[in-house]
């Protein structure tokens, strides 16, 4: 139980939440917004930190063009699986978008060469210079933030403390604008559209391109939320980007309640320490399993809470009700 | 170019082994009132669908303003100026009443994401959609529901909505499909009224399908009767009461209506 104590492990949560966090608000502004059910989001986050690792390690570019480029190739991703299959019926669409996520991680499996394969980033082929990490300058601007930051805050700042703080304020960032942008007439478009395709097509709206415009733009998010990933974990595998990770999003999304953005990051920390903390559900009656069992137990808790709250309220934390059961 | 704004050469379309619309031919001059009248299942539905694009002909030319349009998406058609209800009325029943009108404006600049960049052109339009939403909504009387969700809106509240919706896209040919069922008599007055000064105002043209006959012979300044997915009599309306074709197909005996 002492980890529990020890405030680094908070902090590491809070980051973890707030990756979570930036991660949920692409689906936000796509199933919230839009009503596109996107499963493969997790396959946008895989796109994002493999570009930018393999970019800085196989060709020693510079980290923030990398990191751009990496968001950039998300966009892409986002803008392959809009194209192909978004024409199709929602529940079609969604099945396919797990198969993107899919894809992508299988081919990060199976290309060594490239990718490092199984063994992960570690295994991404070094050219020329030797550059054994793909953190090395954000390890160094982190540095320079601990150093900024200690006088103030004192000695709780360590590597996960500023890392907590620069995620935060990303979300922070990113909630204004996805907030901002889902006040235009843009987001009354979409938002028709996740009900109906006739009649905003009947009024002049070209329902493709707004929800193809959701799909990017929720894309790009999800590659934002996919550098943090990269950085926070300082080590890339295939496994990383499991489907699972995108059903997290979703359980934070209904958490939050999914037509508004500002339950999101309430949620999301309910979640990270939901699942961080579950970590150390070792008195009884959970110490009668041992540890690879406990952390089933962990996903049906919070399996089993999602459900409780779904009973309670169906449309989140904060969202309104309305929304969710009119017919 | 001649005064039709809309010409409908020989369209056919089949759902399986169903073939709704089976050929037909009307043409609709501009400013004028056209009312298509038929029994159920006679395709007038299926053929509004067709000239707003929503399916498209398997053979036949559509021209509105001398153009083809057979083959343009919908959201295309109502760019140009075809704008259409739907038949029982459709709202976005989780966006406010107030939202789906406003959803009708046109070429509203914030619809485009560059322009969130300009705030200041997508506030200036939004002011301005408002202002004129809830002009509409207090024509048809639902300002008090300008904030509920459609939703809630009873049936023919809800054709209302859809109606004002349609008139908020500017329309140049304004396609309506049994607009007047279900609402009650003074309401479809004063309805009446508005559309008449909209046409008057605007030079706006109706294509509408309505079952009520009283109301067809008196705001109509043509009638069109569809059978079977054809047309079968196409007239002034007082010639449409003296066609055996329409007598047989559609009216029964002339007895009934006296
Ligand atoms: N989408 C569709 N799929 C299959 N059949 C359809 C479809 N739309 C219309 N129909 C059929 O076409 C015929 C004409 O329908 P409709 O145009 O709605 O008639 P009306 O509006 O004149 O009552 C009917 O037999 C109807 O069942
Ligand atoms: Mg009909």
């Amino acid at each position: 139980m002492t980890a529990l104590m020890q405030p680094g492990f908070w902090v590491f949560i809070l980051t973890m939440s707030g990756i979570y966090g930036i991660f949920t608000l692409g689906l936000q502004i796509q199933y919230g917004v839009g009503g596109i059910l996107n499963f493969g989001h997790v396959g946008m986050m895989a796109l994002s930190s493999y570009t930018m690792a393999i970019l800085i390690i196989s060709h020693g570019i510079n980290f923030w063009i990398a990191a751009a480029i990496g968001v950039a190739v998300a966009a892409l991703g986002g803008a392959l699986l809009g194209l192909t299959t978004l024409r199709l019926r929602r529940d079609y669409f969604a099945i396919a978008s797990i198969a993107f996520s899919e894809i992508v991680r299988y081919v990060i499996y199976n290309s060594d060469g490239l990718t490092g394969g199984v063994q992960g980033s570690l295994a991404i082929p070094v050219t020329g210079e030797n550059y054994p990490s793909y953190t090395d300058t954000w390890d160094s601007i982190i540095n320079r933030a601990r150093d900024i930051l200690t006088p103030i805050f004192g000695e709780i700042v360590d590597r996960d403390f500023v890392m907590a703080i620069i995620v935060w304020t990303t979300l922070g960032i990113l909630l204004l604008i996805v907030s901002r942008v889902e006040r235009t007439s843009w987001a009354r478009v979409l938002r028709a559209t996740r009900e109906d395709d006739e009649v905003p097509a009947a009024l002049g709206k070209n329902v493709f391109r707004f929800r193809f415009q959701a799909v990017i733009i929720g894309s790009v998010i999800g590659g934002i939320a996919g550098i943090f990933w990269g950085l926070q974990s300082s080590l890339l595998s295939p496994d990383d980007f499991l489907t699972l990770v995108t059903f997290y999003g979703w359980m934070i999304l209904i958490l939050a309640g999914a037509t508004k953005v500002k339950g999101l990051p309430i949620a999301a920390i309910f979640f990270g320490f939901l699942y961080g903390g579950s970590r150390f559900f070792t008195f009884w009656p959970f110490s009668m399993l041992d540890a690879s069992e406990r952390a089933y137990v962990r996903i049906m808790i919070i399996g089993i809470v999602l459900i409780i709250l779904m009973m309670s309220r169906p449309q989140g934390i904060f969202g309104k009700r309305q929304e969710m059961v009119l017919e | 170019m001649n005064n039709l704004i809309l010409e409908v050469n020989d369209v056919a379309v089949s759902f399986g082994g169903v073939r709704a619309v089976n050929g037909a031919t009307l043409d609709v001059e501009v400013g004028s009132v056209t009312s298509v009248i038929g029994p159920n299942g006679a395709g007038k539905t299926t053929l509004f669908n067709l000239i707003s694009g929503a399916i498209r002909p398997d053979s036949g030319t559509i021209l509105f303003e001398g153009l083809e349009i057979q083959n343009l998406f919908p959201h295309k058609i109502a760019d140009r100026g075809i704008i259409r209800t739907f038949q029982g009325a459709k709202v976005i029943k989780r966006l406010s009443v107030l939202d789906n009108l406003m959803l009708g404006g046109q070429n509203n600049p914030g619809d485009s994401l560059v322009n969130f960049f300009n705030p200041k052109a997508r506030k200036a339009y939004e002011v301005q959609c408002h202002d004129r939403a809830m002009e509409l909504l207090q024509q048809i009387g639902l300002e008090r529901f300008a904030h509920e969700y459609a939703g809630i809106l009873s049936g023919g509240q809800r054709k209302l909505l859809d109606l004002a919706r349609a008139l908020m896209a500017n329309p140049i040919l304004l396609l309506l499909d049994e607009p007047f069922a279900g609402i009650n008599p003074t309401l479809v007055e004063k309805l009446l009224e508005v559309l008449h000064a909209l046409r008057t105002k605007h030079n706006l043209t109706f294509l509408l399908i309505e079952h009520n006959l009283e109301t067809v012979m008196n705001i109509s300044d043509r009638v069109i009767v569809m059978a079977e997915g054809r047309v079968i009599a196409d007239g002034k309306p007082n010639s449409i009461y003296e066609n055996q074709a329409v007598i047989d197909a559609y009216l029964g005996t002339r007895k009934a209506f006296k």
